[in-house]
Order: C-alpha cells, then sequence, then structure tokens
C-alpha cells in the first residue's frame, strides 16, 4: 500500500521538529529514512504509525486519511528499536498479542502465530519468555509481532541498533527477505548508511527535518545532491578537500593540486569550493597524479586504506588492493580519478 | 561493620517484641503493680479461695479471737485491773472465738466485771483476723493461719498463697482469655472488616485507579490532582480528623446541609455503627489511597514507553493497555502496598482513637485500639499491661503470618529473578 505524506509538519511544543515535509513511499516498496540522530526521522515514523498526531499536513495509506486516526486503527506494524517485547508474555502470547486484543478465537490465534513463527524461524521459541531470548530472537519476536496482522505498513525504527555485528548482517538480509515475501510497503529508520543501501530500494536521507534527498541507494552513492549526503553515505567515507576556483579548475592550496573540472566551467575565479574524493577514486588507477606522504594504513582483510596528507595538510583517503610495499610516513604519489569526484559550492550544494 | 547494625536492629526492633512477649506471659495489671508484691486476704482472695477451701475461706473470711501472750502483754500494758490478765492466762490461754461476741461474752465473764467499755478495749487486743491483714512475706501469712487454727497441707498453703498474692505472676492466662472471649471475638472480626475493607477498596483499588487516570492525564494535571490526593497524608493527623469531626458534628456541615432538607441534627459520626464505619474507613482510605497512588504512579512510570506505543499499534484500546500491559507490570508494587497497609492498618489506630474511639459502643474498636484500651487506658482504671501485651502479641504473629500468605499468593520468588528484559 502507498504511503503519502503531504505537507507534513511536526513540533513539539515551541520546537518545530519538521515542516512542510512531502513523501512517498511506492506500494511495496522499502524506503529507508536515514540521517543523523536528531533529524527527524523516528518522529516522521512515529507519525506514520499514529503514536505521534502531525501539527499540519496529511498522511494518506493508499487513498485512505489516516491523519487523525489513532495508531490503533491504522493497521501498522511496528519494530521498535528496544523490540518493546512484553516481559510477563511468552513470546507466544506477543506475538499473538495483536489478534487477541482484536477477539481473535484462540484457536485462530495459535495457528496465525504458529505460521509466523515458523516464517521468522522461531517455531521452538514459542513457549519461552523475553528475558530468555537472545537479542537476535527477541528481534525475530518483535518482527513477527508486527507482522502477525498482516499490517498495511511496516515500521522499523532502527531495527539493527542493538544486535552484534555478526546477528545484524543476518538480520539485515532475513528482514529484507520478510519484506520481500510478504511484499509489504516498509519504511526503516535508520543512522546507518550500511544498512540503508543494503535493504532498501530507495533512501531518502534527511537533515534537521528535511528530505535532502531521495533516490535509490546506487543513484545517491554516485550521484550525491550535497557534500552532506556524500559524506553520509560510503565507508571509508569520502574526502572533502577545500579550495578555490580558478579558470575552470579546483584549485588547492597556494600552487597546490590543480585539477580542471567539467563543472566548474561558469564558475567565477576565486569561488570558494570543496572537492570530494572517494576512496576508492584515489590509488594506482587514475589520471591526475597527487603526492603525499602516508600518515595512517590499516587492513582490512581484502584491503587497505591509507591516510595521504597532501602539502597543504588536507587528508586524501584511498582504498587499495592489499599490498605490503606502503608504511607510513612513506611518500606516494597516487593518482586521482578526477571525473569520479564531485564538486560543491561552500554551502554543499553540487556543482 | 555488622554490629552497630545488628545492635540497633536488636534496640529497636526485637527488643520491644521480646519485651511484648515477655509482658504477655503475665498478669500484669494496675492492681498487680509491675514489681513485687504482698500477700493480703482481700475479699477477692476470699471468694477465689471459696471453691477449693469453703471451710477456710469461711473462716478467714470471718474475724477470729485468740487468748494468746501477744495480747496479754498488751493488756498488761494498757494497766486495767490486773485480774484481767491473770484471768485469762489461767482459765482461758489459747482458746480461739471464731466472733467477736463469743470472745466478748468470755471477757464480760470474768471475774472483776470489766466495763462495757473496756470489754470493746480487750477483745481489740486479741482480734486475730486475717482479712484485708498485708504480710509482707508468705511465711508471715501461714504463721498467721496457724495461729488462727488452721492447719493447712503444704499443698494448701501453696492454693492460699496464690490466692492471696497481689504482686504479678507467670501465666498463660491472658491467651485463654483472648481465645475464650466473645468480646475478642467481635473485636478481630472489626479488625477483619476493618483491614480487608480499607486495603482493598482504597489502598490498593482506589490507589490504582488513581495512578492510572493520572497517567494518561497531561503531566501537569496529572501533578495537580496526585497533589491533592496527598494532602490527607501530609496534614498533621490530629487536624485531619477533626476536619471530619467538624464535617459530620451535630452542628457540622452535614447535619446544617441536610437541616436545609428538615432533618434535625445529629453526630453523624457516631450515630450508628454503620456510619461510624463509614467514616472510619473514608478517613483510613483518603490517607492509604496516596501512598498507593504514588507507588503505582513511579511503577507505571518505569514501564518502557514502547510498551505503550508497542500496544497502541498492536490494536489495544486503552482498557486492554491497563489489563494487559500496565497491570501484569504491577505485580511487585501491588505486592508491597498490600503487604505494607495490611501491616500498616493492622497496628494503627490513631485515626480511629481520634474520630470515634471504637464508638459508638464498642462498634468501630479494633484489635490494636482494644489492645491499647486495655493496656494503657480504660475506663475502669485498671490498666491490664499483660493481656494487653498478649494481645498486641497476636497482632505481630497475625502481620508476620499474613505477610508469609501474600509472598507466596504474588509468587516472590518469581519477582525477584533475573531482570525482566537483557539488552
Amino acid at each position: 500500500m502507498r504511503i503519502l505524506l503531504d505537507k507534513f509538519s511536526k513540533s513539539f511544543g515551541s520546537t518545530k521538529v519538521i515542516e512542510d515535509m512531502d513523501l512517498e513511499v511506492g506500494s511495496g516498496e522499502m524506503l529507508a529514512l536515514l540521517g543523523p540522530s536528531g533529524c527527524g526521522k523516528s518522529t516522521t515514523l512515529f507519525a506514520v504509525c499514529g503514536i505521534h498526531r502531525p501539527t499540519a499536513g496529511r498522511i494518506l495509506f493508499g487513498d485512505r486519511d489516516v491523519t487523525n486516526l489513532p495508531s490503533q486503527e491504522r493497521n501498522v506494524g511496528v519494530v521498535f528499536q528496544s523490540y518493546a517485547l512484553y516481559p510477563h508474555m511468552t513470546v507466544e502470547e506477543n506475538i499473538g498479542f495483536p489478534l487477541m486484543v482484536k477477539r481473535v478465537a484462540a484457536a485462530d490465534i495459535k495457528k496465525q502465530v504458529a505460521d509466523i513463527a515458523a516464517l521468522v524461524h522461531i517455531e521452538d521459541l514459542l513457549g519461552r519468555r523475553p528475558a530468555q531470548l537472545s537479542g537476535g530472537q527477541q528481534q525475530r519476536v518483535a518482527l513477527a509481532r508486527a507482522l502477525i496482522r498482516r499490517p498495511d505498513v511496516l515500521l522499523l525504527d532502527e531495527p539493527l541498533a542493538n544486535l552484534d555485528a555478526k546477528l545484524r548482517l543476518e538480520m539485515r538480509s532475513e528482514i529484507r527477505r520478510l519484506q520481500k515475501e510478504t511484499g509489504i510497503t516498509a519504511i526503516l529508520v535508520t543512522h546507518d548508511q550500511v544498512e540503508a543501501m543494503s535493504m532498501c530500494d530507495r533512501i531518502a536521507i534527511m537533515k534537521s527535518g528535511e528530505i535532502v534527498q531521495i533516490a535509490t541507494p546506487s543513484q545517491m552513492y554516485n550521484d550525491p545532491r550535497t557534500s552532506f549526503v556524500a559524506s553520509f553515505l560510503g565507508n571509508p567515507p569520502i574526502s572533502l578537500l577545500k579550495g578555490k576556483a580558478e579558470q575552470g579548475a579546483f584549485v588547492l592550496g597556494e600552487n597546490g593540486l590543480r585539477l580542471p573540472l567539467a563543472a566548474l566551467s561558469g564558475i567565477p575565479d576565486g569561488t570558494a569550493l570543496s572537492l570530494g574524493v572517494r576512496p576508492e577514486h584515489f590509488g594506482t588507477a587514475g589520471g591526475v597524479p597527487v603526492e603525499g606522504r602516508v600518515v595512517f594504513a590499516e587492513t582490512q582483510g581484502r584491503e587497505n586504506l591509507y591516510d595521504v596528507v597532501l602539502p597543504d595538510g588536507s587528508v586524501l583517503r584511498s582504498i587499495q588492493p592489499v599490498r605490503d610495499d606502503v608504511k607510513p610516513g612513506d611518500s606516494v604519489r597516487w593518482n586521482l580519478d578526477s571525473a569520479s569526484t564531485f564538486v560543491f559550492a561552500e554551502d554543499g550544494q553540487r556543482l | 561493620m555488622i554490629a552497630p547494625a545488628a545492635v540497633m536492629i536488636f534496640l529497636f526492633f526485637l527488643m520491644p517484641v521480646v519485651l511484648t512477649a515477655i509482658f504477655a506471659m503475665t498478669n500484669m495489671s494496675t492492681a498487680t503493680g509491675i514489681s513485687g508484691g504482698v500477700w493480703q486476704v482481700t475479699q477477692g482472695a476470699v471468694n477465689r479461695l471459696k471453691a477449693d477451701m469453703p471451710e477456710l475461706a469461711s473462716g478467714i473470711a470471718e474475724p477470729r479471737f485468740v487468748i494468746d501472750e501477744e495480747g496479754l502483754a498488751a493488756l498488761e500494758a494498757l494497766k486495767l485491773k490486773a485480774g484481767f490478765t491473770a484471768e485469762l492466762r489461767t482459765s482461758h490461754m489459747g482458746e480461739v472465738f471464731p466472733s467477736r461476741r463469743e470472745a466478748e461474752r468470755v471477757i464480760k465473764a470474768l471475774k472483776d466485771r470489766p466495763s462495757t467499755r473496756e470489754v470493746k478495749q480487750i477483745s481489740d487486743l486479741f482480734n486475730r483476723s486475717v482479712l484485708n491483714t498485708r504480710f509482707e512475706t508468705r511465711d508471715e501469712l501461714m504463721a498467721s493461719l496457724k495461729r488462727l487454727g488452721f492447719t493447712l497441707t503444704p499443698a494448701e498453703q501453696e492454693t492460699v498463697a496464690k490466692a492471696t498474692y497481689t504482686g504479678w505472676v507467670w501465666t498463660t492466662e491472658n491467651f485463654r482469655i483472648i481465645a475464650n472471649s466473645p468480646d475478642m471475638a467481635q473485636i478481630f472480626l472489626n479488625t477483619a472488616f476493618y483491614v480487608s475493607v480499607t486495603l482493598l477498596v482504597f489502598n490498593v483499588s482506589y490507589a490504582l485507579f488513581l495512578a492510572i487516570t493520572t497517567h494518561y492525564m497531561p503531566a501537569s494535571t496529572a501533578s495537580i490532582f496526585r497533589a491533592i490526593w496527598l494532602l490527607p497524608r501530609i496534614t498533621p493527623v490530629v487536624i485531619y480528623v477533626l476536619m471530619w469531626k467538624w464535617l459530620t458534628w451535630d452542628s457540622g456541615f452535614i447535619s446544617m446541609f441536610m437541616g436545609q432538607f428538615g432533618y434535625p441534627p445529629k453526630n453523624y459520626l457516631l450515630d450508628s455503627a454503620y456510619n461510624a464505619w463509614f467514616f472510619v474507613i473514608l478517613i483510613n482510605g483518603f490517607i492509604g489511597a496516596s501512598m498507593g497512588m504514588l507507588v503505582f504512579s513511579s511503577a507505571i512510570k518505569a514501564i518502557p514507553q514502547a510498551h505503550f506505543h508497542a500496544s497502541e499499534v498492536d490494536g489495544a484500546s486503552r482498557w486492554q493497555q491497563v489489563r494487559h500491559i500496565i497491570l501484569p507490570q504491577l505485580r511487585w508494587p501491588i505486592l508491597f502496598v498490600t503487604c505494607y497497609q495490611t501491616l500498616s492498618l493492622l497496628a494503627s489506630f490513631n485515626e480511629i482513637l481520634l474520630s470515634t474511639r471504637g464508638g459508638p459502643g464498642k462498634a468501630t474498636e479494633v484489635w490494636s485500639l482494644a489492645a491499647y484500651h486495655t493496656a494503657l487506658q480504660n475506663y475502669t482504671g485498671n490498666l491490664e499491661y499483660g493481656l494487653g501485651a498478649a494481645m498486641a502479641l497476636v497482632l505481630v504473629v497475625v502481620g508476620i503470618v499474613l505477610s508469609l500468605i501474600y509472598l507466596r499468593i504474588f509468587r516472590y520468588d518469581t519477582l525477584i529473578s533475573k531482570p525482566l528484559i537483557e539488552d
């Protein structure tokens, strides 16, 4: 089911969190709301599920206006960051709770709980209490509880934040699998770009209550609209160099690096700019030689990560296949792929 | 550093119980005093002896006159006619007369013819009655009985000593009184009624109602409500009860209000047992509700906000939220409040003392108040410390037994197990 936020605003007292936000999530789509903490992504999610009422604007599920409906009547499933499992109920009672409050017959509940438990692979845990489950198991229970009502919308509030690294990987694909199998429209709130990129069809990246860009993960990675988006996506993160425009080229410091870029035609000389270089675009391939000194080297198994200080003091990150001929302190002359760089104006807008 | 705590616990918690238990095993009262006693043949003692030794009882109840050396010496000292002494010694020495009349007949018949005044004087000297005489030791009592012509076996002596002793003795009689007296049974029923109704209606149910309703209010409104309900608790109890009395006196608010409709003024507090209970329970309930309200409110606050959000999106109505989310997670606070308030209701009687004094009649007399009345303040003035202490001891035992039952009912062991959520 399609979700539409139309000029949605939310303020708490005099604090405006979100103003005039428009967002559409297509039917069966999984969308990530990505942003740093305090950007309003959870507020948006809580407004969609009805815990918060919008200060202004409309929320539509399909063509139904749910703006003023209480959450009980919205038919949404939510997985909370803390899972919010009821500690005094068994797993079976937890999963069956949404049906129990609808006064579904006990036998029906039992059957549906068994079905959904099989879907999330927790059939043998039904008799336990939340305290007797591991983090990943609790997560699955929370998912099952959110899905059992066959909700129109599945909302996930930082669902992986409390899991360890290995479980996080496992649950990432598990959640995606469930979302695809059930064909449910889903919104994932997260501050982790890897989660957002790996799990979702589209990402809406948010900053201080506004959606900065909304696009598929690869579009967003390859074509960021602002320096904020560019620096938020990618691990290790993009390097930003501060420089100036000079005759259609990006110039770094006095007599430093000079990079002619097509995007800079028509930009007056002396305009302050920043140049974004992803670590994979600085290394052995590429056309523009850059000299610097390695100050930091880290091996990640398959790849090595280097920090290179340029003569003017700015730092470029480089990620390369494992090699052991470069150590911190060495001077290197590596190549920069100028076609893959992004230039941003001083206010962060991409040029 | 366990020693200071142990000393404190011993002095202030164990000692009172131990002393209560000790007093409970005695028959101390105003009449016996709390130090030793004397042996005195009172009318009461005679009554006590009547069943076992009727002869002796009637004997010592009457005056007795014995012609003995002691009396003769006193007679000589009076310097009446010398013939009186001589004749009494030679012809009547050792005679015992069961009444003054018989003794005086003999004195009157003396050859020297004493005057009526002298007869009286002389007979007084030989009066050896033990009725209302105090003996500092048991032996003195026995010696004097012997002189009167009562020869007692050691067993009989024991019975007499017991009956005439005025000090306190060790006894389990108090518990027999408590177990058998219909008054005590009535007081016990009063207490059970008072504690259970106040506890269930106000201290738990009403407190839960207040806590849950204020939970769903905006924070500022909720704190106003809670503050209002705290007033009975923080008002000094004398003033608080006095306000209730103003309300219920025959010149008070209720009477004035009902007067508008033509009802004659009356004291609504003490007018009937039904009304007295009604107000006693209100007075205590309004105080008790505030504590439960505070405990439950903070316990509800401690439930993670996400549980409320989750149950809302799961479709639970307010009532289902209360029933399935809040109440199950309040098991421990409910146990605590029930347990604590039971003990506090059992032990406290100040509100009842200040309002009805257990009246009308003994309608609102509860166990602790009855113990207080028995041991420390009553109309007759004979304060029965021993019986009162025994009643207090019964209260201690009942409190402990009830606490154990509560722990069992609320499955305390499951409450103190592991934390409920790991994260």
